[in-house]
This record gives C-alpha cells, structure tokens and sequence, in this order.
C-alpha cells in the first residue's frame, strides 16, 4: 500500500479510536470556553522566538527548555547507574520498550510494511547472518497484498454466432446480449528499499509485482468468448502478469532540500495527466524523473516499450514478444501554477508503432486485433506525437481538471482509405466541480475529433495510445466500462473497455491506435456525497454524442446512423467499513439510454436498454 | 464543427447535382447522383468504343512486352470482340496457387485463352452496378476459404460458390442463338483471376474487359500485399476512359467492415491516351464458337429488350422492377403455376415475387454505394420439379444474381427433396481431366453427408435444408473457418481443396461444365454424362438442377402443409440481405395469401441439427435491414 493511502488509513484508525474514545462528552456538547486550547506558557519577547525556517545558511539553533513542570516524572537521579536498553537501531526502539505487533498488523510497526530495517530483524540474524549484514543498516522490505474481486453483470449488443449458433430459430444478428464476468486478482507487491527514508527519497528501490488472475465469462451466443462457436458460451481463463519489476537509482540530490534526479528501469506504471486520458499503462522502459525548486517542478524523460497483454485479463504477458511500440515522453509539472493549489502539467508523447511488418497478431480467444479485421486488413505502422496542457487543482472553492491535447502525425497506411494519412486530432476534456459540506458536485465535459472522410489522405478522429481515462464516472459509466462491439462493422468495438474514445479498435489492450473513427462529445454533471463515513454515494448523467457517423456508416454500409449516442445514467456506492482503504466494496449500475444513433445500430428498441451492473471487492493489506 | 461542415457539404452537393447529371468516370462521395440508376439507352458500349478499349488493353500489352488475348462484352454478357495479340498463347493453365491437382485445378494447356478472357469479362461485367464496380480481383475475395482470404478463422467467404454459375448448360442463361439478350453464359462461370474489370459509361455499367498475357487463371490468395499483375495491368489499361466512378469501387464498400478488393495497382507502363489505332495493333480478332465472331460489334443498353432486361409491367412495374425477357420481347418467366401436389399457384408465385420486391426495396444494400441505396436482387421461384415458376428483379441488381437466384432456389431444393438421396446417388460421377481418369463419386458425397449429419441428415425429406445450412456443410472446415478442423461431408479437406475444386458443387456440373467448355451447348448442367462417355450411355442428367446448385445464402424451400413444393432464390445484394428476402419475403408473402404455403416448419429446419455438435445455420437477416426505420431482427420468430 503506498505511504499517502497507509497514512489516510492511519488517521481514519485515529478518528475511529477518538470517535470511541469521548462518545460522552461529545453528547453532552461542548461550549466553546471547554474546548479551549490548555493555556501556554507566555510567550517570549518577539526577539527570542525560535522561528520556522528554510535549510541551508542559518544561525546556529537556540534552545530554551521549558519550564520544569512539576507533574512530570522526575528525571534520572545522577546517582544511580543509567538503566539502558541496547536495541539493535532507533526503529526498534519502541519494542526495546515491549511493543511487539503482529506481523498481521500493517497500521502499526511491521517488518513487512517497511517500518523496520530488515538487516536487523533477528531472525535474519540468526539464521542469514551475512545477508542481514549486507542489508544493514538502512534496507527496508514492503509488502502488499491486495485482493480484487469482480462481478460484473451487462446486457451488450451481441451477434449470434456466424457460422453456427446456440439455439435454433435463430435467424437474425443480434442475439440476447446478457453477459457476465467473475474476475478475482491477486496483486502482490514486494519492495526492497534501501534509505534513510524519513525525509529524503530513498537511495534504491527494487520493486516486483506479480499477479494472479481468474476469469470467467459467460455469453448467451457462441462465437463471443472464443471465436471458434464449438467453445460454446462461456469461458474460463487465468493469468500470471508481472505488472511492476523494476530497478529505482536515486542518481543524486540537487539542491539542499532533497530536489533529486532518479531513473527508474523496468517494467513501472506510467501515467500520462492526472485522469489517464492518452496514456496509462504499465510499460517496460528507462524513466528519468526528479524534482526542482523545492518540488515545485517535477520531470519525466522516459522511454517505454509497450508489452503485449493477456487477452482477457488485460494485464501484462511478459511471456509474449513486446509489442514493436515505442514512447517517447518528456512531460514537466508545476505546483502551485498558476494558482496556489493548482498544478499544472506540459507534455509530449511521441509514439511509434511499428507492427506493420510482424505480420498479423491475433488474441488468446482467436480473434484478429492487429491489424484490426476493418477495412483492407493490410497492415500498418504510424507515428503520432502528442502534446498536452493537463492541469488540476482548485481555485478558491472551485476544483478544475483540464487537459488539452493535440495529436499530429503520419498512418502509413490506412485499412479505409488505402492510403498513407496525416493526422490531426485533437481532445478536450474539462471536470469542474465543488465542494457543498458533504456533497461534491461535478461538471463534465469532453470533446474528442471525429473523421469526416475516411476516404482521404486526412485522419481526424482522436484516438489515444492507452487510455485509462478516471472521467465522469470511470468505470462506473456504461460507455467508458463496457465495450460496445461494432457489430456488422468489422472486429472493432465502437469504444474499448475502460475508454471513452469511440475509437473503432479491435481492442484497447492489444490494437493499434485508429484516427479515424466518429470523435465524441460529452457532457454531463455528477455527484459525490459522503452520506456517512463508511459509505459514499456517487452518480453521473451524461449526454454522449459522435462528431461524425461517416465511418460508421461507412464500415456498416448504412445511411451514417444519427449523432446522437444517448444518455449514460450511473449510480454507484462505495461503502469503507472500516473507514479505510484496506476493505473496500463498491457497487455500481449504470444504463445507456439510447438515442437515435444507437437505434439505428443496435437492436435497443427489442431488448430494452444496455446495461452494466458490477459489484467490486477490494481487500488490502 | 459539423455546423461550419454541413451548409458546405449540401452546397457542394447541389452542386454535384446540378453540374455532374450521372457522375463520371470518376467522382467523390456523394457524387453520384442517378436515381435509382444510371441506366439509360444511350450508355452502351459502341463499336468505336470497343475498340478503343482494345487498343488501350494491348497497347499496355505491348508496353510490357506481353502477348494478350483480350475480350471486351457488354452487360449483359454479349461478346463484343476478342483479340489476340500475335504470338498470345493459345491454351492457358488453371493453377489455384495451393498445389492442388483434382476438379479443374492443374489442369493445363487444355482450354483455349479466349475461354479465360470472356470469364474474366463477364464476370467484371456481372458482378457490377451502378452502385458497386467488383472486378475479378473482387471475386477472389469473396470466394475462398477465409474472408478476407489469410484471416485465420475469419468465415468463408460471402459469395463462396459462386464461381460456378453463369455455366454453358444452365436454362437461365442464353447462349449466341437467342441473339443479343441476354444474361449470356460464361465459357468458365465466373472468374477469381485478377485482370476482369467492368466498364462504365456515364455511371453505368456497360460492360467488362478481361485479358489473359500470363497463361495462368488463377485467383489471388494474400491479399494483404498489392500484386503487380500482368492481366490486370493489361485491363487497367483498357478501363481508360471507361472506368468505374471512385466512389463506388469495392474497396469503398465493406462487408462485416472489411472493403472489396478492386485493383491492386494501377502503374501502367503506357500511356492509354496514345494507344495506336485499332488497325495497327499487333494481332487479329478472334471468332470464338457460340460466342462472337471475328468481328467487333456494339454492345446493348442495359434495360433495354435487346439486352434481355427491361421494366416489368404490372404490380411488378409500380414496384420498379425489371424481367427479363426472349429476343421477341416476350417475358421468359412471367408467375405461373408449378406441378405436383399442393403446387403454386400463379397468384402465389406473383406474390412471393412481388413481397420479395417489396422488401428489397426497403432493405439497406450491403453492397452499394452511396450509403443508404436500397438492395437490389433478383428472386425466384421454383417448383418442386426445379421448374422456374418467375423471376423478377429490381432495376439495377447485379447481372450474375439472374441464374445464381435460380441455383439457389434449386440446391435447397434439391436437398430438401424427400428422395434428395436417391437422386444424388443415381448420378454419374464427376470424371476429371486431371489427374487423368479420377473421378469423383456423387454417391459418395451424399453417403458422406448423410454419415456426417448423423440423424436428420438423410436426405430423405424429414429435414428442410436452406442455403445457408448446405453451405454450413459444404466448406472445407467445419465449422466454417475454423482451422485445423475436418472439411464439411460436401467439400473437400483444406489440402485438397482448391475454389476451382470444391466438392459436391463442382462435382454436380463437371462434367458438362468440360464439354461446354470444349463446344457443347446443350442445356442441363447437373448430373451429366461425362467427356468422351460411349454413345448412347444415359445423360438425362438431374433437370431438377439444370444450371447447378449454388452454396452460399439466399435460398429456401417452400412447404404447403408439410409438404415440399418448390423454393425460393435470390442473389444479388449482401447474403443476408438475400436471405432476408427470401425468408421474410416468403413469410410475408404466405401470410398475405393465406393459402397454407410459407416457410419450412421451424421443427422441420436444418437449424435444429447439430452436426458433429455444431449447430447449422437457417438464416440470418442482416443488421440494421431496413432504410426506412430503425427496426432489427426483422425475421426473429417467422
């Protein structure tokens, strides 16, 4: 678990004890002259206070004891000998003192939690004498376990099989479309650190990730969970992912407040803006990343290779070749500009995608996603560079996050226009929101550029490399949780999973990039309401809107359906029992209520709306 | 955005109106602008035309230092003139590419080249419209194991089988003595070699080109990559001046969101404009037997009597559609009445056909360009005698849905008979030319189908067998496209299947199919004697399917109280908008008469069969179907 959710798990242990601690007093209500803070001794005289100050140059520190207070233990006498405790470093300290907590017990002391020097652990004493000296005096070990417990229920536009189906009597496309996924991962994260790490960052880290995932997924119609129809309707699938290894050197300090430059190699999360809208994954690459001017400047230079996913995890195949696709990304943060409170954030992406040449590549359940089953199938490289403006903060009351972006670049071959394309999209996307006592309320809005011709040597439609996108509702919504096959259109869905982009990729995990797709707009409000400590309700209504349905119309060789995608109505809870990150359990219902665009798709008006419902169990240690 | 684009999209498209009539030789989305079609008398190909579109051809040729034999027809399959350039080889090979030896597959030096060109002009001609321009190229596409052919798993492809139609024998089409109508036959059915284009005149079409320089009729198996061919080159070349509108090219047409093939290169070597004069070119024009003379002539305008297709007249005219009719005008297949018990009757056969129409003309064209155009079919009728009992059209259906409607009414025929078994089993086998003397048992398909099926594969009535499910059962993997799995009981196993050696399908016609090739052009196509059988030996053949059977969707069989009495058939648009309209179009039609006929017993389907434990397939309507309203799974519970 990462130190700032330990800490809030911390606190909220705190606040629980304190809530139990004074129920009395707290019924009895308090008048302002009680509560009252103790009086202080009074204060000095303006010349000989001890003032807060900056590191570097200073006059040497004065120190003024206070004032004996008499109903304090008495001090030592200097006469007896000093009873001392030898412990083995200052962590242990408070064991020295008979402090012992179980190695089950994250929010206290843990060998395991990083907490505790490992070199001096005792029984790596014992029984590893020379690796616990190797690893004294500053080397510290994490763990984490965190369990992540899917169920999820959905009614998705779903196409009987081709050459063969289920039932009889089935004589049309569109088949019944419930579906359901089981999914239970296993993260375990293991992290050796060496460092002092109290204040400065630590000198090295080393971190492993692997994960263990089980999935099952249940259709009405063969041909969905595996291409060839004899696989029948469900699907039972696991994986062993390696979703962080990598190496952190800490190069060098900068400045006397621990400004640092530090590489990281490996296989590491990478972000790039605050809400995951282009790019969001866990890349093998070389990071170079630090800090400057007391942290109000933060840097990455990076060079990631994309690895190819399991097809029904989505997680990391570190058996499979990595993907021929490249990053480049320089981005910079700056704190507190242009407002205190406000961080604003530069960046720029290049990515280079050479898959054209290796031939084509299809999923763990036998469908073709690279290049994708559209168009002319022949295949493609494509270089695109992208440069955003992300910001995120608040000014006064109001929270904004804002992120521009604009991708320019070259398709050397598109599967609709047979031709090479530039292209040239751009996104917007904007949440404003604030805070009324217990109630969040949000403004969402998104734009996204559509293609208007697919058939000409420009692609329009903004599609990004990876994106993951934490936006109105996330994974909550129907439109950016589930994928929406293009049925009859080629084996493309109109958005991917966890994606808003309409992007016509065979997959988002594991396709190419495509620019030429019908863009979005969307517009919606939302709300967050902390109805108890424990449990908070969350929901989202959003207007959704293609750019331009030309290619759609295009791939199903129908009049372009109408703009309008309809509305996607969310609600979600999130219910904390324990006031904390470590047991977690969200619940979620959402429905797109079609427009006319849709109907004009999908089989909406026969079997009711499509829908989304999932439950989500996220234990932690 | 959309707000600046769309003022100057309908300015620029009132303009297009305005100025550009019928479009071009070439245009942009939206361009086009002839309703319904672009079918008019004055778009035939001239003399003059002809030639100049053999110049151009040979002219290429001979830039390349290649020795061609080009035929040029119309529409409707009238062979306008072949040429042979001096020194052309005579004979061709037909090699698939997949090393395959059996049915027509290896067979070389042994048909004469002018058999390919025609094939491969035809099947330019044939396969377009107004609305979509295939090429040969396109054929090859849609014809394999795989669609798109190298897409491992993908399906078959949608048109698979249809190779073998437009055949010398068949009753639907004409041959040179019913003079200029036509739709005419081809000498090879249609053709999957690359270098067969159509050719335009003012957005219609007006006829095709095909060429043969490289000696081989084959087919094009990776299409991911773009080939530098000689043949087609050479028809580029000839397209000039008579090319089909960008805009309705098949690889701005997509099916299941994957674009046609039309050409893969269009890098001539010479320059069309300056082609030499027709007299100066380098060889003569060619007399083939049956099919044209020595002599260059002009074309007929499509929808005109002389081309065999004019308006209908009647229910049928207020629907739009065309018949085709006799040299004398007169119509060769106006509704009547089948034979047998619990027959057709004319006014059913008229409703069938008009409720067919009815549902064509709503439906979304899968095929056709600009987006939103109407499908446009051929339907027919059969009896249970395989007897046509109509056959109407819309306006600007494709030419080769003519007879592949009718060999769609008669393979679900054929295998929904209750003595489907005894008629298979009692036919002659397929003698092939090579491997010199192997022959291929049709007795030996059926007992093969029977073993495969398991129970209600006996081919003894107790199943209805629709198009769809025949073609379920006729690819060389089972279930259609997945790897590595046994070929259906009609086909032959991946490694010796070949599209010029299917199975079942070929086997059926073979052997007239090689006579007619070689000169005959006697009628019935199923079930003949074979090449050089003793005089006298029996060849009554199986008139049931005089024209061959065909074995991709669109055809179903007609019940009346639970007996067979005929079939649907169509062809021309999307397969499962033939499906929709033979299915949908057969209900409605039954429940608009009332009379007890309809669609087959839905216990009866061969949807309730799973053969090996894959369920077959009825039909399938398409997505989004209709133009007119946002309705789905139009034919869920008929």
């Amino acid at each position: 678990m990462p130190a700032s959710e330990r800490l809030v798990a911390a606190c909220a242990a705190l606040a629980l004890c304190a809530g139990t601690a004074f129920p009395a007093a707290a019924q009895e209500g308090l008048g302002p002259a009680v509560n009252e803070d103790r009086k202080l001794p009074p204060d000095r005289p303006a010349d000989r206070e001890i003032g807060q100050r900056r590191p570097g140059q200073s006059v040497p520190l004065e120190f003024f004891p206070p004032p004996a207070d008499p109903s304090q233990v008495p001090p030592p006498l200097a006469a007896t000998p000093r009873q001392t405790v030898p412990v083995p470093d200052r962590w242990r300290i408070m064991q020295a003192l008979g402090f012992k907590f179980p190695f089950n017990d994250p929010y206290n002391q843990n060998i395991l939690k990083g907490d505790l020097p490992i070199g001096d652990d005792p029984w790596l004493k014992e029984n590893f004498p020379d690796l616990a000296r190797t690893l004294s005096p500053d080397w510290f070990f994490s763990v984490g376990l965190v369990s992540d417990t899917l169920v999820e229920a959905r009614r998705l536009p779903t196409p009987v099989g081709g050459p063969s189906t289920d039932r009889p009597g089935s004589v049309d496309v569109y088949g019944t479309g419930r579906q359901s996924t089981v999914a239970e991962t296993l993260i375990v994260s293991l992290g050796l650190i060496k460092g002092d790490t109290t204040f400065k960052p630590p000198d090295y880290e080393f971190r492993f990730v692997p994960v263990f995932n089980v999935n099952r997924s249940g259709v009405e119609e063969v041909g969905a969970v595996r291409v060839d129809p004899r696989a029948g309707t469900t699907r039972t699938d696991d994986h062993v992912a390696v979703q962080e290894l990598f190496a952190d050197v800490h190069l060098r300090n900068v400045s006397p407040r621990y400004d640092f430059d530090s590489v990281r190699v490996g296989i590491q999360p990478f972000t790039s803006d605050f809400r995951g809208f282009v790019f969001q994954d866990v890349p093998v690459g070389v990071r170079l990343f630090g800090t400057r001017d007391n942290n109000q400047w933060q840097y990455n230079l990076a060079w990631f290779r994309r690895l190819e996913k399991d097809t029904n995890s989505g997680l990391n195949d570190v058996g499979a070749r990595p993907r021929n696709d490249d990053l480049l990304v320089a981005n910079a943060y700056h704190q507190d500009f242009p407002v205190p409170g406000f961080t604003s954030q530069a960046t720029a992406i290049l990515d280079v995608n050479r898959e054209g040449s290796r031939g084509a590549f299809y999923n763990g359940n036998g469908f073709l996603v690279r290049p994708a089953s559209l168009g002319d199938e022949r295949p493609r490289d494509y270089t695109v560079g992208y440069l955003g403006l992300n910001g995120d903060g608040h000014f006064g009351p109001w929270n904004l996050q804002a992120s521009v972006y604009v991708a320019v670049g070259r398709d050397d071959h598109n599967p609709l226009s047979g031709q090479p394309q530039d292209i040239r999209a751009g996104f917007m996307a904007m949440e404003l929101s604030r805070d009324f006592s217990w109630i969040r309320l949000r403004l969402n809005g998104l734009l996204a550029s559509g293609d208007r011709d697919p058939f000409d040597a420009r692609a329009t439609g903004f599609d990004a490399i990876l994106e993951n996108p934490q936006f109105a509702g996330a994974d909550t919504s129907f439109w950016i949780r589930q994928a929406v096959p293009l049925v009859g259109g080629g084996g493309v869905a109109l958005s991917g999973r966890n994606g808003v982009l309409p992007s016509l990729r065979s997959s988002k995990d594991q396709g190419q990039s495509n620019f030429v797709n019908p863009g979005l707009l969307l517009v919606g409000v939302g709300a967050d309401a902390d109805l108890m400590p424990e449990l908070r309700a969350i929901g989202n209504v959003s207007y959704l809107r293609f750019q331009d349905t030309t290619v759609l119309g295009v791939l199903r060789n129908q009049s372009p359906p109408d703009r309008e995608i309809g509305w996607d109505v969310s609600a979600s809870v999130q219910y904390r029992p324990f006031m904390s990150q470590n047991v977690v359990l969200n619940a979620s219902a959402a429905a797109l209520l079609p427009g006319k665009g849709m109907k004009q798709l999908y089989d909406e008006d026969r079997r009711g709306p499509q829908y989304s419902i999932l439950v989500n169990l996220l234990l932690s240690y | 955005m959309r707000t600046e684009w769309r003022p100057a999209a309908a300015l620029a498209v009132a303009l297009a109106l305005a100025l550009a009539g019928c479009g071009g030789s070439s245009g942009s989305a939206g361009s086009r602008a002839c309703v319904p079609n672009c079918n008019a008398p004055a778009n035939f190909l001239t003399e003059e035309d002809v030639r100049r579109v053999i110049a151009q051809a040979v002219n290429e040729a001979a830039a390349r230092e290649a020795k061609a034999t080009v035929a040029v027809v119309d529409r409707v399959g009238n062979v306008l003139a072949v040429f042979r350039m001096t020194g052309a080889r005579e004979r061709f090979d037909i090699l698939s590419g997949r090393g395959v030896t059996g049915g027509l597959d290896g067979l070389r030096d042994t048909l004469p080249s002018s058999s390919a060109a025609i094939a491969k002009a035809i099947t330019g001609a044939y396969l377009s419209s107004s609305g979509n321009a295939f090429s040969s190229r396109t054929a090859s596409q849609i014809v394999q194991e795989h669609f798109l052919p190298g897409e491992s798993q993908a399906p078959s492809g949608p048109l698979y089988g249809v190779q073998f139609s437009q055949l010398s024998c068949s009753d639907v089409v004409r041959n040179a003595t019913h003079g200029t109508v036509g739709p005419k036959r081809s000498p090879l059915g249609l053709s999957a070699d690359p270098g067969g284009l159509p050719l335009y005149k003012n957005g219609a079409v007006v006829g095709g080109i095909g060429v043969m320089a490289d000696g081989v009729y084959g087919l094009d198996l990776v299409v991911t990559d773009r080939d530098e061919d000689l043949d087609e080159l050479v028809a580029v070349a000839g397209t000039s001046g008579f090319q089909a509108p960008a805009d309705i090219r098949g690889d701005r047409i997509t099916a299941d969101g994957k674009t046609f093939r039309y050409v893969d290169s269009e890098s001539l070597a010479s320059d069309p404009s300056r082609a030499p004069a027709f007299g100066a070119l380098p060889g003569s024009l060619e007399a083939v037997p049956g099919y044209v003379d020595a002599t260059v002539r002009a074309g007929v305008a499509f929808g005109t009597p002389a081309s065999g297709y004019r308006p209908a007249t009647g229910t049928f005219a207020s629907l739009g559609a065309f018949t085709v009719v006799d040299a004398a005008n007169a119509e060769r297949y106006p509704p009547r009445a089948g034979s047998g018990p619990g027959a057709f009757t004319a006014a059913e056969v008229q409703k069938i056909l008009e409720e067919g129409i009815r549902i064509a003309n709503r439906s979304r064209g899968q095929i056709r360009r600009p987006l939103g155009s109407p499908a446009e079919v051929s339907v027919s009728v059969v009896d249970a005698n395989g007897d046509l009992l109509g056959l109407v059209r819309t306006a600007d259906a494709p030419v080769f849905g003519t007879d592949v409607a009718v060999q769609k009414a008669r393979g679900a025929l054929l295998f929904s008979r209750p003595d489907a078994f005894a008629l298979i089993t009692g036919l002659p086998p397929a003698t092939y030319l090579v491997p010199a003397g192997a022959t291929s048992s049709l007795a030996a398909w059926a007992t093969s189908f029977r073993t495969f099926v398991g129970p209600g594969g006996d081919l003894d009535g107790r199943t209805a067998w629709s198009m769809r499910a025949i073609g379920n059962l006729h690819r060389p993997t089972y279930p259609d496209g997945i790897e590595g799995t046994p070929p259906g009981p009609l086909s032959w196993g991946f490694d010796s299947w070949s599209p010029f050696n299917v199975g079942f399908q070929l086997d059926l016609v073979y052997n007239q199919l090689v006579k007619g090739a070689l000169g005959d052009t006697s009628t019935g196509c199923a079930g003949r004697a074979a090449v050089g059988a003793p005089a006298g030996t029996p060849d009554a053949g199986l008139p049931l399917a005089r024209n061959g059977i065909q074995i991709f969707p669109g055809g179903v069989p007609v019940y009346r109280a639970g007996v067979l009495i005929g079939a649907v058939g169509i062809s021309g648009d999307g397969v499962d908008q033939d499906d929709m309209v033979a299915f949908l179009g057969l209900a409605n039609a039954a429940r608009a008469m009332g009379t007890g006929f309809g669609n087959a017993p839905a216990a009866m389907r061969a949807d309730q069969l799973s053969p090996q434990g894959t369920r077959l397939r009825w039909a399938q309507c398409p997505q989004s179907p209709f133009n007119d309203s946002t309705e789905q799974n139009a034919c869920a519970g008929l």
